[in-house]
């Protein structure tokens, strides 16, 4: 059971460097912390709200204690040790879920702080970086790697200034892997030889370069094509959501709503199932169905965790129907 | 693992050993949960892919995209055929409902990560170059679980490029500084391990720097 703890103020919880495995959460009262900024050394004091757990961090690293918890006025709070903390986490999940924002906040500051100080400047942007992964494997002759790297280049940026590299390095490692000791390239999601994988990859990666070209009949054949001929899973799904999308660049409201009403039937984990709902709502709101486009944006926002692209583009529709 | 996971069987995937599971900048939205096989984790620095780490069953990778989808900041590769259950922030709730104990362990993972970052972050902000180095070996004498004050010489199953990479220096940079830890008798290099002769003379050496550097 937690102890409930009275602090007299000016009285300290616990010191920097300390080590001990308790977790503790401010009730009543006005709790401090203090620490130094790891890069300048500075102070920096942080106050605890009521009802706030604090020495989380270092109770479940079993670390020394990284700031120092001074009570600036008479404050009451419960303490736990971690089994207890743990117990009631499992019992009220909604903790774990704040508690991995924030950490996961602090682990991406601290990661790019690191890598400012290591690449000093020389930051490769995401586009170029996954790009250059699949040369370091081409190079290296490890073919299957490089075909990954290429391959999701290809997904992520079909029109990007490295995609004809790209297709063509990926065109040639295919040929080396496929040429060398028969072994397939591998995949996660689809039992489907080396060959077949890799003419339906190129079929795929065509039509997504047909649809940035704006030719989108064609797109559309090419996409309806890879459903109706190939048995792999993945690329049928990835296609199902491409058609959508080139129903709706044609100004095809009804056939893009019907498309993503059946696509979702058919795949009701799809990946891309939050953004054809998006695509849904929009083809309502092109068709002046307002009542209806809101109804489909607000699904959205109660399905898309709050910080994802998709969510806010569903935020400013809505935000948008209810501003006319 | 004490978990249950037979629930999770639908979200399991198999990869083949050398298969890529994800790569270095490429956008993340899943995480994984290893079953059986162990994992690379690699990066690819300059002409060099450098392991990072090695995973073995029970342990789990990818989870800074569990909440935020960012670039992934290295690459996994199944060092055998692995078999992992994968997560993403859809099914994160049912995983959150069924089994909470996994959400709390990355929780602890992620206390884990910050620790180890912020302790990186500290070596890498020493100016000097022989601080910078001692403090490598502070910090993995900190994770030795050997690690206590009764003794002040400690071993070190480490390379030159380990220690090199980890205090953010060029291998020919950091053999320099160790050859002159060498002259002075504080280091002996061997060919698979590393002996430093006094720890406390380190952590000393280390902390008047540091202090020094922030005008303390």
């Amino acid at each position: 059971m937690p102890k409930a703890v009275q602090y007299k103020a000016n009285s300290i919880v616990y010191f920097q460097g300390d080590i001990n495995e308790n977790v503790y959460i401010l009730k009543t009262g006005k709790v401090g912390l203090r620490y130094s900024d790891i890069e300048t050394g500075q102070e920096i004091n942080d106050l605890i709200q009521t009802g706030e757990f604090f020495g989380v961090k270092s109770a479940l690293g079993k670390y020394p204690r990284e700031e120092t918890a001074i009570v600036l006025q008479d404050s009451a709070m419960l303490v736990f040790t971690v089994p207890e903390f743990e117990q009631v986490c499992l019992n009220n999940t909604r903790i774990i879920m704040k508690m991995l924002r924030i950490f996961s906040n602090q682990l991406r500051r601290i990661h790019k702080q690191v890598r400012n100080l290591i690449s000093s400047g020389e930051q490769l942007n995401p586009e170029t970086g996954l790009f250059r992964i699949g040369e370091y494997y081409n190079n290296r002759g490890n073919f299957k790697q490089a075909m990954y790297a290429f391959r999701r280049y290809l997904t992520y940026y079909p029109t990007g200034k490295y995609a004809n590299e790209a297709t063509e390095n990926l065109q040639r490692a295919e040929g080396k892997v496929q040429a060398g000791a028969g072994r397939s390239p591998s995949s996660s999601s689809a039992p489907a030889s080396g060959r077949e994988m890799s003419d339906i990859a190129k079929s795929y990666y065509n039509a997504v370069s047909l649809f940035s070209q704006q030719k989108l009949p064609e797109a559309l054949k090419e996409f309806q094509k890879i459903i109706n001929e190939s048995d792999s899973a993945e690329y049928s799904a990835k296609s199902h959501f491409e058609i959508g999308r080139c129903f709706f660049a044609l100004n095809d409201f009804d056939r893009c709503i019907q498309h993503y009403t059946a696509m979702i039937q058919k795949y009701p984990k799809h990946p891309d199932l939050v953004e054809a709902l998006f695509f849904v709502g929009n083809c309502y709101e092109k068709k002046k169905d307002m009542a209806k486009a809101g109804s489909f944006y607000s699904k959205i926002l109660s399905m898309a965790q709050d910080d994802t692209p998709v969510y806010r583009k569903a935020k400013r529709a809505l935000d948008g129907l209810k501003g006319e | 693992m004490a978990f249950n996971l037979a629930m999770f069987e639908r979200f399991a995937v198999t990869f083949q050993q050398d298969d890529i599971i994800f790569c270095e900048y490429e956008p993340g939205d899943t995480f994984y949960l290893i079953q059986s096989g162990r994992v690379q984790i690699v990066k690819i620095m300059g002409d060099i892919e450098k392991t990072i780490d090695i995973l073995q069953p029970g342990e789990i990778f990818g989870e800074m995209a569990i909440l935020e989808e960012a670039p992934r900041s290295a690459t996994a590769i199944a060092a055998d055929q692995v078999k992992a259950l994968e997560f993403n922030r859809q099914n994160f709730e049912v995983l959150m409902q069924g089994n909470p104990q996994i959400a709390f362990k990355l929780l602890k993972l992620f206390t884990k990560r910050i620790y180890d970052q912020k302790r990186r972050f500290m070596i890498l902000t020493l100016n000097d170059v022989q601080a910078r180095v001692a403090d490598v070996f502070l910090m993995l004498s900190e994770t030795q679980p050997t690690a206590g004050s009764e003794t002040d010489e400690l071993s070190f199953e480490t390379s030159v490029d380990d220690i090199a990479h980890w205090a953010g220096m060029s291998p020919d940079k950091c053999r320099q500084v160790l050859n002159h830890f060498v002259t002075q008798r504080r280091v002996e290099i061997f060919k698979d391990r590393i002996v430093v002769k006094n720890i406390n003379d380190f952590a000393r050496f280390v902390s008047s720097r540091r202090n020094k550097q922030r005008g303390a």
